[in-house]
């Protein structure tokens, strides 16, 4: 076992052993399925909207909303074992630097599949079905486990650089922001002012169309490939922020 | 576990070696100018009160913190330029055993072994024998979260020597730990020493250093201020010190009598201390020279020459907390 896979397994048995650790980041997507879903059942009629089914558009931002929050959990229980000094104990080893960031990473993608599943699952119970593309399912996952990586990267880089809950508080703020200021909610068509050109210039909205490939009309295989391109771009300078960060606890 | 080998006859050595944290009128000098010479094989005291500069000395020597000046090399190697070599050299135990409470003691030693390379058929061995070396076998699958500071210290030192470190570093290794769990631990470093594991250890209580220390060095506001071996920097001292309480009004007249008796020490508030040459013999002149002048003695004691003598001779105040 190498000690990024021994990390991870840390990681993820705390999972079980503080379950009130994680279970925010799972329940706050399904949360959001169920009562956008619900709530704006009628934002369908609006004319030209490109799915006549509200659990669709809503789908996507929760599932892409709960894997990038799988991943900012990471940055949490960094938080914690800068706190207690248990990472001391890791940045003590041996380890090359990038399989001790490596850890981390495959335990929020872990979460972030935990997560993903269990909100599509409450979205097919809630009647959504994927339009013409049959792998709908797999692109979902596919902007889910790039959220989930942009995610960890931001997170970690943010505790290793405050050391505090002060990061948790950016983390948050910052990824609802980032998220809300897409086309999450409405169609970029529709929306008017400021926050449509924010929304048409977001990069998280690119990822979102990936997300919603297969389960609304319109989005094409260009969006598909933007949409690899934006998470590879962002997972990447997440990354070199994560890493970067975490050879700055050593000055 | 192979651990690199190069320079041993001297593991630990550091030349001016410094930190400042912040800049400019803020800056903080934590370590200012700090030589170190261990020699293998030996244990080696670092003394000082809170806040002298020991955790930060050991934070550069096992590469946790950059130094902003100066050199040290351990286990032959940079501490800087060649910190994964350091690493795979070294056993750190840090103050405060920071142990995630949520894993149990063999999990925390299995990680361990995986973090440090070791092939994974030995793991199971390993943990084994670590846990029984320190007295855990029974509560190796107890969570870490429901041990006590002794069994959470000796767990941390198993945790430090996983890897059959040649150099072990101790950071206050017995802080908080009543006296029983204190002396376990002094006999498993002493074990350690015998088996030849240099051992650098830092502590704010005198007697630990004095019982377990080959050598010493005295830190004091980020500077060595003295080092050597217990024993010849007791000596050094000379006269063993006449501790004396009188009445707070009377410190000054006490005192002008004192000075006829010797040098005048560093002591707590409230109490005068006086090396006295005679040593037990010269007590009764004192106290007869004292009661001449009128200064009423509330309580006297005297001691053989301490490290805390040598810390209060090199630094003019006492160790906070000395035991």
């Amino acid at each position: 076992m190498s000690a990024s896979t021994g990390l991870a397994v840390r990681s993820l048995r705390n999972i079980r052993r503080l379950p009130s650790a994680f279970l925010p980041a799972l329940l706050m997507p399904v949360f959001q399925v169920v009562s956008f879903s619900g709530t704006y059942a009628g934002i369908t009629s609006i004319p030209g909207f490109p799915t006549d089914r509200s659990v669709n558009w809503y789908l996507p931002m929760a599932v892409t909303m709960g894997a990038s929050f799988a991943g900012l959990g990471t940055g949490f229980s960094m938080i914690r074992d800068l706190q207690t000094g248990f990472y001391d104990r890791i940045r003590m080893a041996p380890a090359r630097r990038r399989d001790i960031l490596l850890g981390p990473y495959l335990a929020a993608w872990t979460r972030a599949v935990i997560a993903v599943v269990l909100v599509t699952l409450v979205g097919f119970a809630l009647g959504a079905r994927p339009v013409g593309n049959p792998f709908a399912v797999f692109t979902l996952f596919i902007a889910g486990i790039g959220m989930a990586t942009i995610g960890t990267g931001w997170g970690l880089g943010l505790a290793y650089r405050f050391r505090d809950m002060r990061a948790a508080a950016i983390m948050q703020l910052t990824l609802f922001l980032g998220l809300f200021l897409t086309d999450a909610q409405t169609p970029i068509d529709i929306m008017q002012g400021w926050l449509k050109s924010v929304a048409t210039w977001n990069p998280l909205t690119r990822i979102l169309h990936v997300a919603r490939l297969g389960f609304v009309d319109g989005n094409g295989v260009s969006d598909l490939i933007i949409g690899i391109v934006v998470m590879a771009v962002l997972g990447s300078l997440a990354w070199f922020f994560a890493l970067s960060g975490l050879r700055r606890l050593d000055d | 576990m192979t651990t690199p080998q190069r320079g041993l006859e001297q593991p630990i050595i550091a030349e001016g070696l410094e930190r400042v944290f912040g800049s400019g009128e803020r800056a903080v000098r934590a370590v200012d100018g700090v030589d170190l010479s261990v020699e293998r094989g030996e244990i080696f005291g670092f003394l000082g009160p809170n806040g002298a500069g020991k955790s930060t000395t050991v934070r550069m020597l096992t590469t946790l913190l950059r130094p902003t000046g100066g050199t040290a090399r351990v286990a032959g190697f940079d501490v800087v330029k060649e910190s994964d070599a350091v690493r795979r050299s070294i056993g750190v135990a840090l103050q405060d055993a920071a142990i995630d409470p949520l894993m149990t003691g063999a999990e925390l030693l299995h990680l361990q072994a995986i973090l440090y390379g070791l092939p994974r058929g030995e793991h199971t061995q390993r943990v084994g024998d670590l846990l029984e070396r320190v007295g855990l076998s029974a509560a190796g699958d107890r969570r870490v979260g429901t041990y006590s500071g002794g069994m959470r210290r000796r767990l941390d030192l198993a945790l430090a020597l996983i890897h059959e470190p040649t150099v072990l570093f101790l950071d206050e290794p017995t802080t908080g730990l009543d006296p029983m769990s204190r002396m376990a631990l002094w006999d498993e470093i002493r074990r350690l020493n015998d088996d030849g594991t240099t051992v650098l250890l830092t502590t704010q209580y005198l007697e630990e250093a004095d019982q377990l220390a080959d050598r010493v060095a005295i830190i004091d506001h980020g500077r060595i201020v003295s080092r050597g071996r217990p024993a010849d920097l007791k000596a050094g001292v000379g006269a063993p010190t006449l501790f004396i309480v009188v009445d707070p009004a009377q410190v000054e007249s006490a005192s002008a009598v004192l000075t006829a008796f010797g040098e005048l020490r560093p002591t707590a508030e409230g109490t005068l201390g006086v090396g006295l040459v005679d040593g037990a013999a010269g007590v009764s002149a004192v106290v007869r020279a004292l009661d001449d002048a009128g200064v009423q003695v509330q309580n006297l004691e005297l001691k053989a020459p301490s490290l805390d003598d040598v810390f209060a001779e090199a630094t003019g105040h006492r160790l906070e907390g000395a035991s």
